[in-house]
Order: C-alpha cells, then structure tokens, then sequence
C-alpha cells in the first residue's frame, strides 16, 4: 500500500471516539445532502401557500399568489443540482429514467419530480399567465420577450374569452391534483431517511410528516421574505391584511412542525431503546449547538413568540413587520439546522451504538462550503430571471389586481 | 374546440415530449439490461473476463515453505499474504519476470503500525503499541519478525 495512503488511514483514526465500523469513518452525505431537501422544502412549502389561495380561495393572499408560484419553480429548477454535484456524474443521471427500479423510492423519485415540475407548476403557471402573455406578446417593449412570449403562447394568439373559464377550471384542478404531489414531493424526502431501518435517528414513520411540515414552515417563510423584499425593493406599500394571514400560516405551520418534532424526541426518550444512550450523547454534544440552541431555541420557540405575540396584542404595523421579518429569517437557518441535524447527525453516531465520527466542513472543492453556498444562491438568479420575464405584479388586463 | 385549443397544443407537446423518451429510451437501453434483474446480464461475462490479479495464499506455500509455515504458526496466521505483498497472481505464474513486492524497511513503521497503532476504538484484546513511543526511529522488522512476530 502506497506510503500516502497508509499515513492518511492512520490520521483518521483521530477522528474517531469509540468504536465503530470502518464504512462510518467518512461521512457520505455531505452539506449537499443537507441542501437537497432544504430546496425541496421550499419548494413544497411555496406551492402549498399558493395551492391554498386557488383551493380554498383565499381572497387576501392574492399578491402573493403568482410570486409562490414562481418561487417554487425557482427553487425546484436548482433542487437537484446539489444531488447531481454530490454524485459527480450527471450524465448517468437520465439512467434511472430510462432503465426505471420500480423497488426503489429513490429511483421512483424522478418520475415523481418531473411529473411535479412539467405537469403541475410549469402548467399551473403557463395557465395563469396565458391571458397577460397572449397580451405581452404583442405590447411588450422589447423584441427578445416578444418573441419568447409568441412562443409561449404555443401560436394561440386570438384566444377567446370562454377558453380563460376553461382555464381558470382546469388550473384548480390542476391545483387539486397538485396539492397531494407537492405532498409527496416533500414527504418522500422524508420517507427516504424515515425507512432506512439500520439508523434510529431517521427511523420513524413520523419522518415524512415532520418534513412536510417544516417544508410548509420554511417555504411560507421564504414567500413571506421575498414579498417584503420586493415589495420594498419596488417601493411599494405591502398589503397588510396579506402579510397578516400569511404569518398567521406561517405560524400555524411552525407550531405544527415543531409539535411534531417535539413528540417524536419524547417517544424516543421514554422508550429509551437500546440507542437512546448515544442520541442522548448526540444531543448533548456533537449537535448541542444546531439541535438545542439553533433548530429548537433560536428556530423554533422565539419565531413562535414572536409570532404569537402579534397573534394577541395589537402591534402596530412597523413592529409587525420587524417580527414577521426576524421570525422568518431565524425559521429559515433553524430549518437549515434541522435538515444538518436530520443528515449529518445521523451519521455521527455507529451503528454499534457504541462510537462517534465526525465531520469537517470542506471550504473548497466540490462538496465544500462554497459549492454549496452558489448552489443556495442560484434559485434566487432563476427567480430574477423569471420575475423579469414574468412579472407578478401586473395588472390582469381583464381586472383584479 | 377554439376554446380549447391552446390545451390541445399542450397535449400534444406532452405526447411528442413521451415518444420522444420512449424512442431515445430504445436506442439508449443497454441490450442485455433487465434479462436476469435490474443490472446489464452482459456486465457478468465483461466482470468473469477481467484479469484475476490475486493467487491466494495456497498457492505461495509449495515455493516459499519457511515463510508458510512460520506465519501459519503465529498469530498473524490470519493475515493472507497478499494483504502484505500486494496482488501477486502474476508473480505466481512466473516467478521470475514478475517481481513480488515487499515492504521496505524505510516505511516499515508506517507499514505495521496501520494496523497496529494504538487507538480508543480498537478491541482491548488486539495487540497495538503507541508509533511515537514504541522502539521509535527502528524498523519494525529489527526486532519482530514479520512472518511471526511475538519476541
Ligand atoms: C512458482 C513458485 C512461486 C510461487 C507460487 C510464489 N513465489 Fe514468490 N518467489 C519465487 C521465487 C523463485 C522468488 C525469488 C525471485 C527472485 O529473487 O528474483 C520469489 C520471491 C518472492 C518474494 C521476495 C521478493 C523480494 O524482493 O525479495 C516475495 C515477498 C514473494 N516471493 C512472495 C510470494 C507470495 C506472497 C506468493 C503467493 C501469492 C508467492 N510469492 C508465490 C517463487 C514463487
Ligand atoms: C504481516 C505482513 C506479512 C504477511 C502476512 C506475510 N509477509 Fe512476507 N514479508 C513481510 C515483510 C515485512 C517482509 C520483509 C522482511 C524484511 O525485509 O526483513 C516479508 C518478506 C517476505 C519474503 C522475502 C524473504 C524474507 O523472509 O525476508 C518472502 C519470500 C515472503 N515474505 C513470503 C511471504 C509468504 C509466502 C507469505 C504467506 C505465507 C507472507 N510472506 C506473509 C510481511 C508479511
Ligand atoms: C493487516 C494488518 C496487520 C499488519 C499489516 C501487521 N499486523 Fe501484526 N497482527 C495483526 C493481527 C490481526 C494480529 C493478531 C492479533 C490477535 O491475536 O488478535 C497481529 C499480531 C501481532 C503481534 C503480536 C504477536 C503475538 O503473538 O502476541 C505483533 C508483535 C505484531 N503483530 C507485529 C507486527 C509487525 C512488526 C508488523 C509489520 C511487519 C505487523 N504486525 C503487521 C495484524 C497486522
Ligand atoms: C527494538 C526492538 C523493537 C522494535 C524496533 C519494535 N518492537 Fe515491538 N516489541 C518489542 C518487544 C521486546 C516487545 C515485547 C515486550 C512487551 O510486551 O512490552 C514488543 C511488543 C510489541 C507489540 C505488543 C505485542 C503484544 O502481545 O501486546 C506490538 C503490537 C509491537 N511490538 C509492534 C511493533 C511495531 C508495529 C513496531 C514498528 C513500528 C515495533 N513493534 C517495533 C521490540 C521492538
């Protein structure tokens, strides 16, 4: 064995506490595992904000309708960017297409994210845009939009008023339908980590549901920034009584998450299975930090009062938006630190329950700190690119704003 | 049907964009995949056609008695040669031409001590010794004999 080789296996073994298994020793799923399902989070979670405007027709959260829609799109179109640059061969991806494994979730799980992405959001987005695009293709200033609206508009370019009902129809279906895949698009991710039997940490039936609602917490808080943000950038005034119901979603859904995640940690902890002694280890160590002080002090309980307290006292508007804003951002890095504390912290621990790994944080190479960070930006390039070329906030020439 | 013609034009997208994938998926399916389970059958026969490149350590003992029979005594009998020497299948079959490799006594220490230094997560039992400690600067091989090593 090669001098190089035989050094750099001996270094390791400081890495390690205890005893484990040599395949423990190097962590696998990296912070681009992390990233992975805190995309599809927001994903999930900005398409069921809008789903619940179209479904259950809620009047008020119209201006941030097309934005989650938007948003959702932004972020699914970079999601499997972190998976691709974890795996390093792209171009082997479209394999588990074409030579499908109906035995494994993960394998499935393309069909079900293009079924996702080209026949619910691109369709939903296309339908409630088709009557501005029809327009825009004719009006609009500049010839490059003109000409990709005139694409758009798939050559229908005098469309009749009837064909709008049809749409608006079709799209709550479309909606009805998408609704339950924005469900299973984020419940997989969860369902992945909950059925992998050998680690006690993933291991629970609860996983999916933990996940769906977090991604719920963590998308409403992304379309919630973003609203403020535009709005702010756009100098423009933004709609209270929307920002009000959605912060009020936004808290239903963080109140939800974190019930869940608490009820899961204290079935654990009464059990008190054989691995409990080293969660506890885990929770009071390696993860004290991302688990108690980020995911669940600074993540979860402070966003809930603040929320709650503009739940109960009248606050003015100013400090409304202060808490809305600081609660947001705080859920965001607290459901970051979740998704960390879910993948990496689950492979801390051996599975002889008897030892610890660890791992460090590359700050170059392909799954370092800094791939990680231009791939956590790149949605927001996309989202710019789609708000220029599809602007939320026109009026619809036929009416309401 | 005017009113539903932009839908219709979507559809057919859908169709084209599915024969599309259907005809891509014809010509890009490995031939054999799917003839015995999810994998190409023909991966099979390219794995049985590579170079077998380990002896196995039956084979060493007809030409190096001593060493066989030293080891096969001591308590690294449980270590296969070729986990010390390197993939010798070649050096087998012919001796003379193809070289055995031996560990030199320059990076012996770093040699031995891959399995050998001391660390928490090592069974009690193992026999490990502290590199920077044990006998420092000296190659392993001065005072244990690798083929038997207890003193
Ligand atoms: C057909 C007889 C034969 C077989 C089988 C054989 N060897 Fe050898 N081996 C030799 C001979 C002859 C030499 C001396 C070659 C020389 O000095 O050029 C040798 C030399 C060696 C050396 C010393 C190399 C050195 O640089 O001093 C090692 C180590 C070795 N063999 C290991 C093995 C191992 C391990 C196996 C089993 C996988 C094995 N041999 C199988 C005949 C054999
Ligand atoms: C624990 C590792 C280890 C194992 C297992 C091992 N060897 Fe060696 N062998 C060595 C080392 C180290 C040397 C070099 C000794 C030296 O340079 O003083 C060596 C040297 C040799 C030599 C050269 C002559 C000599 O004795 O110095 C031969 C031949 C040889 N080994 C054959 C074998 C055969 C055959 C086996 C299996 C029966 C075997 N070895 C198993 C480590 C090992
Ligand atoms: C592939 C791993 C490996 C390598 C390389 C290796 N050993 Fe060992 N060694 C072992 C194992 C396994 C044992 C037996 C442990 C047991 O009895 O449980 C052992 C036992 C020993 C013992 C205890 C002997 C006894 O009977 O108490 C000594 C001393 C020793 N090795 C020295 C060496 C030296 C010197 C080298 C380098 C030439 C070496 N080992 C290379 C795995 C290795
Ligand atoms: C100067 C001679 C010398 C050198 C060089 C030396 N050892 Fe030792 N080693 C000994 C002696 C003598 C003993 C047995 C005495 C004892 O048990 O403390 C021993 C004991 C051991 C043991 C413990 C065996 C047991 O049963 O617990 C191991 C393992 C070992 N040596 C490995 C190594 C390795 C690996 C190297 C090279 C890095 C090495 N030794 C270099 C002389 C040496």
């Amino acid at each position: 064995m090669h001098d190089s080789v035989v050094i750099a296996l001996r270094d390791t073994l400081d890495k390690v506490t205890g005893f484990i298994y040599p395949n423990e020793l190097e962590l696998q799923w990296s912070i681009l595992i992390v990233l992975y399902p805190y995309l599809t989070g927001l994903v999930a979670g900005a398409f069921i904000l809008a789903s619940l405007e179209r479904v259950f027709n809620v009047k008020v959260l119209k201006p941030t309708y097309r934005l989650s829609l938007l948003t959702a799109l932004a972020f699914l179109m970079i999601a499997p960017l972190p998976l691709q640059v974890h795996l390093g061969h792209p171009e082997r991806s479209f394999n588990i297409l074409f030579t499908p494994n109906p035995t494994s979730a993960m394998a499935m799980f393309g069909f079900v994210y293009l079924w996702y992405l080209m026949a619910v959001l691109l369709m939903e987005i296309w339908l409630d845009y088709r009557k501005e695009i029809v327009g825009w293709a004719d009006t609009d200033p500049s010839w490059l939009k003109r000409l990709i609206y005139k694409v758009m508009t798939l050559g229908v370019f005098k469309p009749t008023e009837k064909s709008f009902v049809i749409d608006d129809r079709v799209g709550r279906a479309l909606t009805i339908i998408g609704l339950p895949s924005a469900v299973l698009l984020h419940g997989y991710v969860g369902f992945i980590f909950g059925s992998i039997k050998a680690n006690p940490w993933w291991s629970t039936p609860l996983m999916p549901i933990i996940f769906l609602f977090s991604a719920m917490a963590s998308g409403i808080a992304g379309v919630m920034l973003l609203y403020m943000f535009l709005c702010w950038a756009r100098d423009v005034e933004i709609e209270m009584p929307c920002l009000d119901t959605v912060a009020k979603y936004f808290l239903t859904a963080v109140i939800v998450a974190f019930s869940l995640e608490m009820l899961e940690s204290i079935q654990t902890a009464y059990e008190a299975e054989e691995h409990f002694d080293i969660i506890q280890l885990l929770i009071e160590g390696k993860l004290y930090i991302s688990l108690i002080v980020i995911q669940i002090c600074l993540g979860s309980l402070l966003p809930i009062l603040l929320l709650g307290l503009t739940q109960i006292f009248e606050l003015p508007e100013k400090v409304r938006k202060v808490f809305y804003a600081v609660s947001g951002t705080l859920s965001l890095i607290g459901i970051f630190a979740m998704r960390w504390n879910v993948v990496v912290g689950g492979q801390f621990f051996s599975k002889s329950l008897m030892g610890f790994t660890t791992y460090k944080l590359e700050l170059a190479g392909r799954e370092g700190l800094f791939s990680a960070s231009v791939i956590a930006v790149l949605p927001f390039f996309v989202l710019a690119g789609l708000l220029w070329l599809l602007p939320p906030w026109e009026n619809k020439p036929g009416g309401a704003a | 049907m005017k009113d539903i013609e932009h839908l219709l034009r979507v559809a057919a997208i859908f169709l084209v964009a599915i024969a599309l994938f259907v005809a891509v998926r014809s010509v890009v399916k490995p031939e054999s995949y799917g003839k015995l389970g999810r994998y190409r059958a023909a991966a099979l026969d390219e794995i049985k056609a590579l170079p077998v490149r380990y002896a196995g350590q039956q084979e060493c003992g007809p030409c190096h008695k001593t060493q066989a029979r030293e080891k096969a005594g001591s308590s690294h009998r449980g270590i296969s040669c070729e986990s010390c020497h390197g993939a010798l299948a070649a050096h087998a079959a012919a001796p003379k031409t193809a070289k055995a490799l031996k560990p030199e006594e320059s990076s012996m220490r770093g040699f031995c001590l891959r399995c050998h230094e001391a660390a928490v997560s090592k069974p009690a039992k193992f026999p490990t010794v502290e590199g920077g400690k044990h006998n420092p600067d000296m190659a392993c091989s001065m005072c244990h004999k690798p083929h038997s090593p207890k003193i």
